[in-house]
């Protein structure tokens, strides 16, 4: 019997401290001061997650809403669940990903083990979402061309030797994969790569994009590591990806998320920020995060800098 | 289902626990690479500070150091040992990837209660008793085996049974370095959002913790001294029953 209530008291608190670390990121502040009144100005909160791609791009956003006249409050948090509960709410604009919403909003729906509703075609993802975003109050701007995705890369010299320039080019091998422990049982992984491609693979946990990971392959312990799309380093570090020729990627095209109620008040917010997704593309933006995460510039400058460059800012 | 019915059920499924990559095999895993740390642990640091017990010099020096190793946090030091040329992520048979280096921080980490804890065993067995002991024209090779080694026993194995319940919570950390271990599924549980796998597994490392403890301090009252065993009765007869 006290065995079984130590154990209880330990789940019960790991629970309470899982609780705790949620609280630390709460967004729940000012939600009461919002100007009404159609369009130009007013008070804008964005929302986003903090790792320097989705901070660049949230820069992006904040300076448009700033050039337009809005005052806009950025908050960053460690992830995603941690802004979707405020949002819309306290929250106005999150600069989101098609397929990473998609799913999240059907798990909060329909529970931990739903199945994905999200798929490489972006048409389709965005289709079985739509219900979804109806219920939430949220809807969609126009997606970017640019899509954040799970990509697998080998040294050059890999590639060469063995003519290797597409995923498919791996079928029958036995692969080492260097990735991120949630690689396993994922579709746009470790099941993805076995099931759709056919390839052997032997996963080394080791991390996504991580030092590890890029040591693993250069290394030769690994054939295959995994990073992103947006990933500028690979060149440098003598790197290529493989082409995704089979589509196990869902569409994470960069997509503004707005609040329903707020898009119909300020409809103005609309025609910049589908301005910004048509400017970028995987090698821009996979440029530009290069200028933040090795080069140490400030997300606001590199933003500010690119907008100016393609005229979206004065 | 809630989290808690949910990590009851991953717990109570015959699945999680056998098969390659099951409970069952990680625990061994994680089992035999932290015994091994503890014995790597124990051949570095139990001679030095027996050795520095015994003659009662230099011990502000060897705890001082060995706290360091308290200080620096092990899986950096991990980090770092993977990241070197040697011992670097290379496969060491059962000791999974990177396990060398695994060994190293482990048996490390291992080092400060150990010596700290035998240090202070040996230089606590009582003044008088080592006047006695002396007196009773024992060499100091005699006096330690005879008299300190049996009195700061008690002492020592408290140290071992601390280090070994440390090694074992934190050969978790093999994970990190995808290495072997009940740390892969915890890493991998949270990494993949089922909750449920990692704090079951992180339950049952608890758990073996507290069952590792308890069979320690089983051991340890094995080797309590028995007056009249351990300690020469003649040195007994000199100190009375002060012991």
């Amino acid at each position: 019997m006290t065995l079984r209530r130590t154990l209880i008291a330990a789940a019960l608190s790991g629970g309470l401290l899982i609780t705790a670390g949620c609280a630390g990121d709460d967004l729940a502040e000012d939600d009461d001061s919002k100007d009404a009144g159609s369009g130009g100005g007013g008070k804008v909160v964005l929302a986003s997650q903090s790792f320097d791609e989705a901070a660049l791009v949230t820069a992006m956003y904040a300076a448009l809403l700033d050039e337009a006249g809005y005052e806009v409050e950025t908050k960053l948090v460690d992830s995603r669940p941690n802004y979707l509960g405020e949002f819309p709410g306290s929250v106005d604009i999150v600069p989101e990903y098609v397929a990473g919403l998609g799913d999240q909003l059907n798990t909060d729906a329909n529970g931990e083990n739903a199945e994905p509703i999200s798929s490489s075609d972006l048409d389709a993802t965005l289709e079985a979402m739509q219900p979804l975003l109806e219920d939430k109050g949220l809807t969609l701007l126009e997606p970017s061309e640019a899509a954040s995705q799970n990509a697998y890369f080998v040294t050059q010299e890999y590639s060469e030797d063995n003519g290797v320039t597409r995923l498919s080019d791996l079928e029958g091998e036995s692969i080492k994969l260097a990735a991120h422990p949630d690689c396993a049982g994922r579709d746009d992984c470790e099941a993805g790569l076995t099931e759709v491609y056919g390839i052997d693979i032997e996963l080394l946990p080791l991390g996504y994009a991580s030092p590890q990971t890029y040591q693993s392959v250069l290394d030769g312990e690994s054939q295959l590591g995994q990073t992103g799309t947006l990933d500028g380093t690979l060149d440098d570090q003598g790197l290529v990806l493989l082409e995704d020729d089979r589509g196990i990627q869902p569409a994470q095209n960069l997509v503004p998320a707005v609040s329903v109620a707020f898009l119909e008040e300020h409809p103005d917010v609309e025609e910049p920020l589908n301005e910004l997704m048509a400017a970028l593309d995987n090698a821009t933006l996979g440029e530009l995060i290069v200028r933040v995460t090795v080069d140490r510039e400030t997300p606001e400058d590199v933003a500010e800098d690119f907008l100016e460059q393609e005229g979206l800012l004065d | 289902m809630s989290l808690f019915e949910l990590t009851w059920q991953y717990l109570t499924t015959a699945a999680s626990w056998t098969g390659s990559g099951g409970l069952l095999d990680r625990l061994a895993e994680q089992l035999l690479l932290t015994v091994t740390a503890l014995l790597m642990g124990l051949l570095v640091g139990l001679p030095v500070a027996l050795w520095l017990g015994h003659i009662g010099r230099g011990g502000f020096l060897a705890i001082n150091i060995s706290n360091i190793g308290r200080a620096v946090p092990t899986f950096a030091l991990l980090a770092v040992l993977v990241t070197a040329d040697w011992p670097g992520p290379a496969q060491l048979g059962p000791y999974g990837r990177a396990g060398l280096a695994t060994l190293i921080a482990l048996a490390l980490f291992a080092l400060p209660p150990l010596v700290t804890t035998t240090y202070t065993a040996i230089r606590e067995v009582p003044d008088d008793v080592l006047e006695a002991a002396d007196g009773m024209g024992m060499s100091g090779v005699q006096r330690f085996w005879r008299v300190e080694l049996p009195l700061a026993l008690p002492l020592m194995m408290s140290g071992v049974r601390l280090a070994l319940v440390q090694v074992w919570a934190t050969a978790t950390i093999a994970a990190l370095v995808a290495g072997p271990g009940v740390g892969a599924i915890i890493v991998s549980g949270f990494a993949r959002n089922h909750y449920s796998e990692g704090i079951g597994a992180a339950l049952v490392v608890a758990a073996v913790a507290l069952v590792l403890e308890v069979a320690a301090a089983g051991a340890q009252k094995l080797v309590e001294p028995t007056r009249e065993r351990r300690v020469p009765a003649k040195v007994r007869a000199v100190v009375g029953d002060s012991l």
